[in-house]
């Protein structure tokens, strides 16, 4: 199972592709695709590249686990939340920093 | 210090209108992010795991009084409050957003600050010994030379698409405090038989995936022709360094593959095309430069400070007397570290109400000069003996007086997977909990001079590979994995650490240290000898059995 994830351009947060095809903060919000899925995952790829607004854009293999999504890399847990020492929260995205596909 | 002359200032000052002008562009879509990112790394900002970050240049390590007062202000305006040095002497804010970048650099050009030459395969921002122009062990001042270094190399046009980045480090005394053996270039002061100073050339050291001790190129180079054999290295390096393959681009890897006497004769047949030609350095030229570092004017005071005694009525103080104050060429003064390394805390790590307490201390009693070391640290370089209570007790108030400078809390540590995209593993917690582990000054004393350096991938920003124990963090079936290595020194006795076996899990590492510390306790000969020389003398052996056992 992959997400797919990203930096968005303005306030360089990361962020995830979700259902609805906004690139949003919440891990927990974004679109899995299923191994079956690629087409659609890659479709998703080419439009986000379109926008020009979301930069380091990277497919990230996740688990399920009791229902949350779980990166397999250890990086993206730590890019998910925020640094851990210091402690620190994740960067936000600004009111002009909604991107679509 | 130096001030910009009018070019410098035109030229930051469009520098500044230049990239405002790209980064409106690509906010209104006109570029492209492949177009951009060579433009925005061009101008120190760089695109970490959760943010932008934006690395600032400070010219060999030395700030006046205002310039720390504007970073602690783009600290707290545009950025999260506080700012990370780093061992390139460069301060980095790790959380700045694309929009205000323009305002940023507009701060910085007032304070004649800037981030070029931050990134990308230029010559990079040239480093110093900390303590250039206090140092009671020094030759020569080499931030004149330095800053005249600068200029050549600021958007020199033939260097600017150079195999891969380049890096120069400067000493001006025998003690070599600027690990100049582990730099593309390292210079070292040097007198000839008359008297005069000139500089020992060392070519092709380096950390990173392939470490490498620097080789001597040139016993002795006059200022004169300096910039000429400079050049003609770089020109030597730009034709034959290798751009098919990144991770042997390097000059070290030239220097290493060709042999240095080879290298040696074509720099010296380069040299003699060009010497003598418009790179000649007029003596009256350094004068010139060197007015702006003119040393201050001291006052004769002849002061000195019982540490024992001042250790019996509190220790505290005893303990960073005896720790974080360097010998001055001018009696009565000396050199203050400020330890960025507070227990527990995060390598290099400074707030804006730090930053501003510091410019505070270093206008009343440093002649308005601080230097940023490649340890991470800060340092007041001129400070009189008589103001030392003061100073100290003003940095109890900033929570910055802790008197770690040399002991094993006093570790270089890159930001490692917490923020860096090149990271394999994390390195802010392990300096924490070893940090944490050793934080008894009892204890820290009884190890003494110890240097702990901790990289969180092979990139080796950390500079673990001359650690005298070196921790680097590599991901090993997703999970982080440390490699520990021993018997790594970055100074005139340069050595590269070995690693002595298998990896250790993130939890693991400080006890790892702690069997290393305990070992070369119990089998020092005295107190007195540090850890590198018993090592040296010991050899791997027991280090290897403390960390893996007998088996
Ligand atoms: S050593 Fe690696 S992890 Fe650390 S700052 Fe350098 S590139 Fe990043």
């Amino acid at each position: 199972m992959e997400i797919l994830t990203g930096n968005e351009l303005m306030s360089g947060a990361t962020v995830y592709l979700d259902r609805d095809g906004n690139w949003v903060e919440d891990l927990q919000r974004a679109r899995v695709f299923l191994k079956e899925e690629t087409e659609v995952r890659d479709a998703a790829i080419a439009a986000t590249k379109k926008t020009l607004r979301i930069n380091s854009l990277e497919i990230e293999a996740v688990t399920l686990r009791d229902g949350l999504i779980l990166p397999d890399r250890i990086r993206e847990r730590i890019r998910a939340d925020g640094p851990t020492a210091p402690r620190f929260d994740r960067q936000h995205l600004d009111r002009d920093g909604h991107v679509s596909i | 210090m130096y001030r910009y002359d009018e070019f410098d200032a035109a030229f930051v000052r469009e520098r500044t209108a230049q990239f405002s002008d790209q980064v409106n562009r690509r906010l209104a879509g006109e570029i492209n992010e492949d177009q951009f990112r060579p433009l925005r790394l061009m101008n120190g900002l760089y695109l970490q795991l959760h943010a932008y970050m934006l690395r600032i240049a400070v010219p060999y390590g030395t700030l006046a009084s205002r310039q720390l007062r504007m970073l602690a202000h783009i600290a707290r305006k545009y950025d999260r409050g506080y700012g990370h040095f780093t061992t390139r002497q460069n301060i980095q804010f790790n959380w700045p957003k694309l929009r205000d970048i323009p305002e940023i650099l507009a701060d910085l050009a007032s304070v004649e600050m800037h981030a070029i030459q931050t990134s990308g395969n230029c010559i990079r921002n040239i480093t110093t010994d900390q303590f250039a122009g206090a140092a009671a062990d020094e030759i020569v001042d080499p931030r004149p030379v330095a800053e005249i270094l600068r200029q050549w190399s600021s958007l020199h046009p033939e260097f600017s698409y150079l195999p891969r980045k380049f890096k120069i480090a400067m000493s001006g005394g025998p003690h070599d405090r600027a690990a100049i053996r582990f730099h593309d270039i390292g210079l070292q002061a040097k007198v000839d038989d008359r008297g005069i100073v000139g500089w020992e050339v060392w070519v092709g050291g380096g950390l990173g995936r392939t470490p490498m001790i620097a080789k001597r190129i040139n016993e002795y180079v006059p200022n004169e022709h300096l910039l000429a054999y400079l050049e003609s290295i770089l020109r030597v390096y730009n034709r034959y360094g290798r751009r098919d393959n990144k991770y042997k681009a390097r000059i070290k890897i030239l220097v290493h593959e060709t042999g240095i006497d080879k290298i040696r004769d074509e720099v010296a047949e380069e040299f003699r095309a060009i010497a003598n030609g418009v790179l000649t350095l007029p003596q009256a030229e350094v004068d010139r430069i060197g007015a702006y570092f003119a040393a201050p004017e001291f006052e004769r005071v002849n002061a000195t400070v019982d540490v024992a005694k001042e250790r019996i009525a509190e220790p505290a103080y005893g303990e960073w007397l005896d720790r974080n104050l360097h010998p001055h060429r001018q009696p009565g003064y000396a050199s203050v570290t400020i330890s960025l390394k507070p227990i527990g805390g995060a390598p290099g790590d400074a707030t804006a109400e730090q930053m501003e307490a510091v410019a505070d201390l270093a206008e009343r009693y440093s002649f308005d000069e601080l230097r940023v070391t490649h340890e991470q640290n800060l340092v007041l370089p001129h400070v009189r003996v008589s103001d030392l209570r003061e100073v100290y007790d003003a940095l109890v108030e900033a929570r910055l007086a802790t008197g770690n400078a040399g002991l094993i809390t006093d570790m270089i540590t890159c930001p490692g997977m917490d923020f860096c995209a090149l990271a394999t593993a994390r390195s802010i917690p392990i300096a924490q909990e070893i940090s944490r582990k050793f934080s008894a000054p009892e204890r820290q004393k009884e190890i003494g001079d110890l240097k702990i350096k901790i990289s969180g991938c092979i990139n080796a920003c950390g500079h673990h590979h001359v650690g005298h124990i070196g921790i680097l963090g590599l991901e090993k079936k997703g999970v982080e994995n440390y490699q520990i290595t021993i018997g790594g020194n970055a100074t005139e006795d340069a050595s590269v650490g070995d690693t002595l076996g298998h990896g250790f899990a993130a939890e693991e590492v400080p006890d790892a240290i702690e069997r290393l510390i305990d070992t070369y306790i119990a089998r020092r000969e005295t107190p007195d000898e540090p850890f590198i020389a018993a090592f040296k003398r010991l050899g791997e052996a027991p280090f290897k059995e403390a960390l893996y056992g007998n088996g």
